[in-house]
């Protein structure tokens, strides 16, 4: 938890201040608002699964709590968006989708966005690890911290 | 039930680039079911039963009331889902009739999107304000589309199997090909050329603008009654030899297992031990075009090459025209012909079952249909000429 913390402040969010936030709920509070990327685990098997459900589907418990992942990662697929689909994000093209397999949750992706990396220069098999841009939603005026990623290592 | 029923008319409307009807959805749906209904030789009362998928809009009471169906006793729709459902759509009508619960199933997609916006447009022009249930997860970074979704496995898929982008290219290929022979397709006109695919803006990579389908607007239907009934009819039955829905614990997400997937391994399964055969039995296919990539995907996951070679057994021509070493997509397909959430490959089929494609593969005994790929569930259908 503390290398998150020391990283902390300052990552913006490669889609910009702009663009919309996650609406939170019960399933992924944590995963946005910890700062530490938090995935949900079996508190019976241990067993972590992406995203959050009611129930865990390696055994089938409804007893489910939060891992503190340590955050580091690799690059498992990229796509690069050229159109944006929305004028938010007229702006923002080309940018990178990732998805993230982490390093103490085997199975398990995660879709994020690269901070400083040219889209086109991501490469599957890329180290990453987890840094969060800080958020506040106008509507809810919930602080939040949004998990992205840098590489680390090709 | 395998075999016991089968589809006994087809129809559809004239199909138009996206907001270019001049009828309403309702008025097109009302047109292709009134046109299979008469292909099937039958009468609007003998309708019994209606099918669709994809949260189709046109429901049973309103479609009741606009063609006189006075005695509607089956009316479903498949758990709600994309084109990937499609083959579920006729799964379902093939259980209706085969156990008695209905005599005559219309089975049929409507859409016009002119009039209702754009589907796999999540948000639509009202934005995003507050990004949702699974937006949360992937529209915060950007993730809002099919398109998005398809790329990411397919950039898996080509990077685990050394498949290069003319792989994508030779789907867009023979669509477009067959397209040209084809008075229906909104391309026929339009043939598409390799230098033209390549010269094509970026979607988003590895798309370019030819992998991805065309929103359009239209409708298409198909009348579903036993064999045994089919075979009284003035057509010749196209018989449902198979239909199968695979579903599996996805939960739509992403994960490790199933990345560079399309969702079609259990579909295949399912399909092929119904069956009683397999994908060197297929005389002709229409797999659902969404996006070229996964239909890589899936021609792997049916069974018909291993990836390692499926940029060869989609190369050099293997896929156009009638006497393709594959033939596949012969209207046109999603691409050429126009995007009816797939419904227009099921008309496909039965003509060629029939012996009246305008691509007309010879000797055809059993021709395949495969609903949308990336996505779970996926379906699939495979269709006989009768006995
Ligand atoms: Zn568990």
């Amino acid at each position: 938890m503390t290398r998150a913390d020391d990283r902390a402040a300052g990552v913006p969010r490669v889609l910009g201040d702009a663009w919309s936030l996650p609406r939170l709920d019960a399933h992924n509070r944590a995963f946005f608002t910890a700062g530490v990327l938090t995935l949900q685990q079996c508190t019976a098997c241990e067993h972590v699964q992406h995203p959050p459900d009611d129930v865990c589907e390696a055994c089938g418990g409804f007893d489910l709590g939060w891992l503190a992942s340590a955050g580091d990662g690799r690059i498992e697929s990229v796509a690069v968006v050229t159109q944006a689909i929305h004028p938010a994000l007229a702006e923002r093209v080309p940018y990178a989708i990732v998805l993230v397999s982490v390093a103490d949750a085997p199975g398990v992706l995660v879709t994020g966005n690269v901070v400083g990396a040219e889209p086109d220069a991501i490469r599957i098999g890329d180290r990453v690890r987890v840094v969060f841009a800080d958020a506040r939603d106008p509507q809810s005026s919930a602080e939040l911290r949004i998990p992205q990623w840098e590489i680390v290592a090709a | 039930m395998h075999g016991k029923a089968a589809i006994a008319g087809i129809g559809e409307t004239t199909y138009y680039k996206h907001g270019e009807s001049p009828h309403t959805e309702f008025q097109l749906a009302c047109i292709a079911i009134r046109r299979a209904v008469e292909d099937a030789g039958l009468a609007l009362t003998d309708v019994d039963g209606l099918v669709s998928f994809m949260d189709q809009r046109n429901v049973p009471v309103r479609l009741a009331r606009a063609l006189g169906l006075t005695e509607l006793r089956f009316a479903a729709t498949t758990w709600a889902a994309g084109g990937n459902s499609m083959a579920s759509a006729i799964q379902l009508a093939d259980a209706a009739v085969s156990s008695g619960h209905a005599r005559h199933v219309v089975v049929f997609r409507a859409l016009a999107q002119g009039q209702f916006g754009r589907f796999g447009q999540a948000g639509g022009s009202g934005g995003y304000a507050g990004l949702s249930g699974s937006l949360a997860w992937n529209g915060t970074y950007g993730m809002l589309t099919a398109a998005h979704q398809c790329a990411l496995h397919t950039a898996r898929f080509l990077h685990d199997h050394g498949i290069s982008q003319e792989a994508l290219c030779e789907i867009a290929l023979a669509c477009y090909a067959n397209a040209q022979r084809n008075p229906r397709a909104l391309r026929r006109g339009k043939p598409l050329t390799r230098e033209a695919y390549h010269a094509s803006r970026w979607i988003v990579k590895p798309f370019h603008l030819y992998d991805c389908c065309p929103e359009n607007d239209g409708a298409a239907a198909a009348v579903v009654t036993t064999l045994e009934r089919a075979r009284d009819l003035p057509q010749r039955p196209a018989t449902i030899v198979a239909a199968a829905t695979g579903i599996g614990p996805q939960y739509g997400a992403f994960d490790m297992q199933h990345l560079g997937s399309a969702f079609y391994r259990q579909v295949g399964k399912h399909l092929w031990e119904q069956a009683g055969c397999g994908p060197a039995d297929v005389d002709v296919a229409q797999f659902y075009e969404n996006f070229t990539g996964p239909v890589l995907i899936a021609l792997c996951e049916m069974g018909f090459c291993a990836p390692e070679g499926v940029e060869e057994f989609v190369s050099d021509g293997r896929l156009v025209g009638p006497d393709a070493a594959f033939p596949f997509n012969t209207s046109g397909g999603n691409l050429g012909e126009a995007y009816i959430h797939g419904f227009e490959l099921v008309n496909e089929s039965v003509r060629q079952i029939r012996g009246t494609s305008t691509c007309q593969v010879k000797k055809v005994e059993r021709a395949l249909v495969v609903a949308g790929p990336g996505y779970a569930p996926g379906s699939a259908a495979l269709f006989g000429a009768p006995s």
